[in-house]
């Protein structure tokens, strides 16, 4: 059997995702507390270029993966993104996450021609006021998040909210936080659909902070991610402690051809039970 | 020190671990652990050219420790010391092989020694062995014979060569028994 075949055959029973993740690069303009990439202004961006991302999408699209996550580092900070995300919408549907602190009026207008094609902006945000949520994220986080969401939405964009939080914090009815912060996304015009809450996971800084529920890689789904050192089982594999990269849930060091990482990852899900969000609800 | 770090389990890529599975798995594959699936392809290629086949294993080990002595390999020549001994391999065949003895002397079958100057011809080059090296080796072994042992040889190469420039370390356990057993290092 090919592995387009293995591929489809897997995501059909539920033992492999159909999202193919790409991180664009590993810096960011904030150092959040529980960043699993240890990201922030000056490390080594680490870049994957966007003709190798893109043509990493059209291998991911040959092969059956069905849509694009695209993350880092804050994505942003790679100068092409707006025109890469038009790119790999044309081949199939995109998410990237953000920490929506970049989308100045100049920015966002670029992004207008995103309007008509399948891409979804996540953006991050943890907490219904401002202190509490710069605590973790940095100052003037919540402030330019809420003014970076009408902009994009008035832009004709689709965004939805991520939520971070402690694990022991995600409970069945929402605490007064979570009630406040809903309020919130659903003022701004994101509805519940589009609000994703997930624990921290501790990796990362998360790790070295103390932080975060202990992840292995049976609570994580299995999500080709490809970064500028190699294939990943998840896009909360590729992680940094100390300033070195985490190699436990390393796939293959090989990108290219996809079909190399895609099949040592159709291997290593062999007889593992369906399902997603194993265990601990990480997405 | 070595040039790289070497992966412990905690760290072994998902397609490595099986080989962490009995504890440390040695130098050689928490090196290669950093590329996961050239570990894959590499070590059964190994197994398959160091391991149990139907060269002799005595024979094998001259092939062996020769080549990694002619590549001054630390590593290769210490842990092959102690395969060597313990492939029945004498003192003084050990020695000779290591550089530190006379091979006619330890070595009295011409078969031995044809493999010997053979190997050393694959080790150090340049070109291919002389045509009398190679008549030699013809006296005393078969084709299939000159084949699996040339690529025993260069698969040894190939590991004198990963291990040296990477730093590999030699094992406790090799380094006690050199030292019980009195080789120098």
């Amino acid at each position: 059997m090919s592995v387009t075949e293995q591929l489809e055959a897997a995501v059909e029973q539920g033992r492999i995702s159909a999202r193919f993740w790409l991180y664009t690069n590993y810096h960011c303009n904030l150092a959040c507390a529980y960043c699993l990439t240890e990201s922030a202004p000056k490390v080594d961006p680490r870049l994957l270029q966007p003709d190798k991302a893109l043509g990493l999408v059209r291998e991911a699209a040959a092969l059956g993966f069905r849509e694009a996550g695209i993350t880092g580092g804050e994505p942003f900070l790679v100068s092409e993104l707006p025109e890469l995300l038009a790119d790999i919408a044309r081949v199939m549907p995109v998410t990237v996450l953000s920490n929506a602190t970049l989308f100045t009026p100049k920015l966002v207008e670029r992004m207008r021609q995103l309007a008509a094609l399948p891409v979804t902006v996540q953006v991050s945000l943890d907490r219904p006021d401002p202190i509490a949520n710069d605590a973790m994220r940095g100052p003037e986080n919540f402030r330019k998040v809420l003014e970076a969401i009408p902009r994009l939405l008035d832009a004709g964009i689709r965004v939805r909210l991520a939520t971070t939080i402690a694990f022991d914090e995600i409970v069945p009815d929402k605490t007064p936080d979570q009630e406040r912060l809903c309020a919130l996304h659903r003022g701004l015009g994101i509805g519940d659909a589009d609000h994703v809450i997930r624990p921290i996971v501790r990796r990362g800084r998360a790790l070295t902070g103390d932080l975060g529920v202990v992840a292995t890689r049976d609570d994580l789904e299995p999500e080709l991610t490809v970064t500028a050192d190699g294939a990943f089982w998840s896009p909360f594999a590729p992680t940094v402690v100390n300033g070195r990269l985490d190699t436990d849930l390393l796939v293959t060091r090989t990108v290219s051809p996809l079909a190399k990482p895609a099949a040592t990852m159709l291997r290593l899900v062999e007889g593992r039970p369906p399902g997603h969000d194993a265990t601990l609800g990480i997405r | 020190m070595p040039v790289v770090t070497l992966l412990d389990a905690s760290q072994a890529p998902l397609a490595a671990q099986a080989y962490y599975a009995d504890g440390d798995p040695g130098p050689i594959v928490a090196a290669l652990a950093h590329v996961p699936e050239l570990l894959e392809a590499a070590l059964p290629f190994i197994n398959a050219a160091l391991g149990p086949s139907a060269i002799p294993l005595r024979t094998k080990e001259i092939v062996i420790l020769r080549t990694s002595a002619r590549l001054a390999c630390r590593y290769c020549i210490d842990t092959h010391t102690v395969v060597a001994r313990d492939a029945k391999l004498s003192g003084a065949e050990v020695a000779a092989l290591r550089g530190e003895g006379d091979v006619a002397a330890a070595f009295p079958d011409p078969a031995d020694r044809a493999l010997i100057d053979w190997v050393d011809a694959v080790a150090l080059g340049p070109g291919p062995p002389s045509p009398a090296v190679a008549d030699a080796l013809h006296a005393h072994a078969t084709e299939a014979e000159i084949v699996e042992l040339t690529l025993v040889a260069g698969a040894t190469l190939m590991l004198n060569r990963l291990a040296t420039p990477l730093g590999l370390p030699t094992s406790a356990e090799t380094l006690r028994r050199l030292q019980q057993e009195g080789w120098q290092r």
